[in-house]
């Protein structure tokens, strides 16, 4: 014992002489990286909190004298505020108060609708691809994840072509639902109307019947306005969306569930359980981290939510499928105030930041139990 | 292997030293000219225009860069610092850039303003000064389907045509064609600068001379919206989509419109997309009352504020607009009309004198141009605009709704 233990010393010492050889050599190699990321991720996000608190109009050369002034708190105050007070006088919101909450309704009628869909169409083709009995595997998982490795603007453009009015989408319809003709074709692409009111309106519920709840104003819009829905048009963006983005995440179910090893499934086949119950017992708990990792991705990529609507719609018909990002954009570069901009890229920020850490805790509570 | 690194090094030095005396010898400004791409054939004739310049001026050399996604794209070279020396400027972005600083000011520098439409003049005149050089223009009129008129037995639109003689006739042309497909008498794309017209027609404004106030609260706009809306509702017009089209043009190309309101541009896409269709152009009808007014869309030569070679730039944008240079691009006719009154009749001869009522209609022309941060309140107009096309607003809500957010923006 007495006699060893030098020895191990010496070789803690060797030790961390080489691991801090190990390490200097590991920090070079990351170098590159990291300026990178320093430059194309810190620093602009850094900028874009501090042009967030100025009224910089996205033009004037930023680094020149007077280019723009600190304002403060201002663009957060014109983008949150749900109404001001003038005085004694309660003001209604503003226009970009308004439109913020309706690109906010529109942002979340878009990630309710496309989040949950995508990931159990995701999973469930996940499942399918991955049977032992499929034939053709290959040809299924290639065509299935097609979609998200094409360019997004193009699959856009090929949904412009195939829902216009008179295009693909209404025709094969028209062929199979009876009744359905040119003279009443749903207007997909430029259609205003909430997919909700128009369920409502067959419930014979409509603004003029809903009563004085519909007309009160809550954070800038209506009662009725916040119940809408996504319009048609933002429907037809959201099945663009998730039609391009399961292939992806198929791909992610699918590494998974390959990990799963194959003795669970006999142990759980020797007990007799069957093929739901193996899913539903097996398969979904241990894929637990999987689908947490999913969901998140979705989440922000949902929210995040713009080319689309840049090449589809322009935040049009009646600013229906403006969506928080799209504002982004058109402040900064249609209404010249990148500092608005900025701030309202800040505040998405923070929505789903705070959307991502309350997802963790409702998956791991669930795991919990 | 050290003797050949040092070769190629002295033969590298040797190069740059030699490249540096050659530029140093010719004394040559270079300048970037940034612009947008409308077709080819523009594109061939700027370049001429360029190498024109070039061979005038040979101390000047020009850089043409053509880009998509123009207007992103210049507002980040603003921002940087080092902007383009000379670029496009649009009509409806003047204030925004004329506010920030970027643009130079023209008042001293441009050569023979008076040769210029004066109402392209004060497009590009703002705050009492006058920036850049109008480049070309466009004018909205009437377009209208020779064919649908014969078949109906109605006669050609003519300039004396009010708004109940287009009532009329989009009524009478409203139907169904061979294929069982609805045609409309006239396209009516749900955007503020179609209706415009109307307003202006009626004898409205949206804002006063000097944009201090809201005018667009008025009996005159009430009446040109539930005009164009009523057009809608009652069924003879729609916007582009209700018949199956991306935008106007293409409506009425596809033959599912008989009359549409397009501007120039509408005439080299109907000429090449559809040289089957038989139609005409004429002015867009007058208020009952007599009033006539019309749209202009234009687009100028800016010079940056930034610029490193202020003198070379401004001889290149005089160049492109003089008559000279400009009548490079009139002789070609293409759908945009030359700046100049004097190169009026060089377009009409190469572009045909069937299209004069694009010319015509100048004097009656209104800019279109609004303060900074307008946009919020198109916005609101077309929002409006599309509820209203669906039953779902009333034309006099959509006009108080504009006025407002109209109010708002000039109180900024």
């Amino acid at each position: 014992m007495a006699t060893a233990a030098p020895a191990v010393r010496r070789q803690v010492t060797t030790m961390s002489a080489k691991r801090r050889q190990e390490a200097l050599a590991g920090l070079s190699f990351m170098v590159p990286a990291l300026i990178i990321f320093l430059i194309f991720l810190i620093i602009p996000i850094g900028a874009a909190v501090y042009i967030s608190f100025t009224d910089w109009n996205g033009i004037s050369p930023v680094f020149e004298e007077g280019a723009y002034n600190y304002i403060g708190t201002a663009n957060y105050s014109d983008l949150l505020r749900g109404y001001h007070v003038d005085g004694d006088r309660v003001v209604a919101a503003s226009i970009r108060q308004r439109d913020f909450f309706i690109a906010l309704k529109n942002t979340f009628y878009y990630v309710i609708g496309v989040v949950p869909v995508q990931t159990t169409l995701a999973l469930l083709l996940a499942v399918i691809v991955n049977q032992r009995w499929l034939k053709a595997k290959g040809f299924f998982r290639t065509a299935f994840y097609f979609p998200s490795i094409t360019s997004s603007v193009v699959i856009s453009l090929i949904f412009m072509f195939m829902f216009t009015r008179g295009g693909l989408v209404n025709q094969a319809l028209a062929s199979v639902v009876p009744g359905y003709g040119s003279g009443n074709y749903v207007n997909w692409l430029d259609d205003p109307r909430g997919v909700l009111h128009l369920i409502f309106g067959q419930f014979g519920l409509t603004r003029e019947s809903a009563g004085a709840w519909a007309g009160q104003r809550v954070l800038g819009l209506t009662g009725w306005e916040w119940i809408s829905g996504p319009s048609v048009t933002l429907l037809t963006i959201m099945m663009l969306n998730i039609w391009t983005t399961i292939g992806t995440m198929m791909v992610i179910f699918l590494a998974a569930l390959q990990d799963i090893p194959g003795h669970v499934y006999e142990a759980a086949e020797i007990d007799g359980a069957n093929a739901f119950q193996i899913f539903r017992r097996i398969t979904v708990p241990l894929l637990r981290p999987t689908i947490f990792f999913v969901v998140t991705l979705g989440l922000i990529g949902t929210f995040q939510v713009f080319d689309q609507v840049y090449v589809i719609s322009s935040g049009g018909p009646a600013k229906t499928t403006l969506t928080v990002a799209y504002m982004v954009y058109q402040n900064g570069f249609d209404r010249s105030a990148m500092g608005l901009a900025s701030a309202t890229a800040i505040v998405l920020f923070v929505i789903i930041f705070v959307f991502t850490i309350l997802q963790r805790v409702v998956v791991r509570e669930r795991a919990a139990v | 292997m050290r003797k050949v690194h040092f070769l190629t090094l002295a033969a590298l030095l040797a190069l740059v030293v030699s490249g540096a005396g050659a530029a140093f010898a010719r004394q040559t400004t270079s300048l970037v000219l940034m612009g947008w791409s409308s077709s080819p054939e523009e594109n061939n004739a700027l370049n001429r225009q360029v190498e024109a310049f070039m061979e005038a001026y040979p101390d000047i050399e020009v850089e043409v860069n053509l880009v998509p996604d123009y207007d992103t794209t210049i507002q980040a070279a603003f921002a940087s610092g080092d902007p383009p020396d000379v670029f496009y400027v649009d009509s409806s972005k003047l204030p925004d850039w004329a506010e920030a600083g970027v643009l130079d000011v023209g008042t001293e520098k441009i050569e023979d303003p008076d040769g210029f439409y004066q109402s392209l003049v004060e497009v590009f005149t703002y705050n009492g000064e006058f920036y850049c050089p109008p480049k070309d223009f466009s004018t909205m009129t009437l377009q209208y389907n020779k064919d649908m008129f014969d078949a109906a037995g109605l006669d050609y639109p003519t300039a004396d045509w009010t708004w109940d003689d287009l009532r009329a006739a989009a009524e009478a042309l409203t139907g169904t064609n061979d294929q069982g497909q609805t045609v409309l008498g006239l396209v009516t794309p749900p955007n503020f600068e179609r209706w415009l017209p109307f307003l202006y027609q009626a004898g409205g404004s949206v804002l006063n001379e000097d944009w201090t106030e809201v005018t667009l609260d008025s009996d005159e706009a009430r009446e040109a919206l539930e005009f164009y809306v009523g057009l809608v509702r009652d069924g003879f017009a729609g916007p582009p989509s209700a018949v199956d089209a991306g935008w106007g043009g293409e409506a009425f190309g596809e033959g599912r419109v008989a009359m549409a309101m397009e501007g120039n541009w509408v005439i080299t896409f109907l000429l090449n997309g559809y040289p089957d269709l038989n139609w005409g152009v004429t002015e867009l009808p007058a208020h009952p009352s007599g009033g006539e007014a019309t749209m202009a869309f234009t687009v100028c030569y800016g010079v940056a504020a930034d610029s490193d070679n202020q003198d070379a730039a401004w001889t290149l944008a005089n160049y492109l607009t003089s008559e000279e240079g400009a009548r490079m691009v009139a002789e070609e006719g293409f759908g945009v009309m030359p700046p100049r009154v004097a190169l009026a009749d060089a377009w009409l001869a190469a572009r045909g004198e069937e299209f004069k009522p694009f010319i015509d209609v100048a004097e009656v022309a209104h800019k279109w141009q609004f303060p900074v941060g307008f946009g919020d309140v198109i916005d609101t107009f077309n929002a409006g605009l599309q509820l209203a096309f669906e039953g779902q607003a009333l034309p006099e809500d959509v006009i108080f709704e504009t006025a407002a957010a109209a109010e708002e923006v000039l109180s900024r």
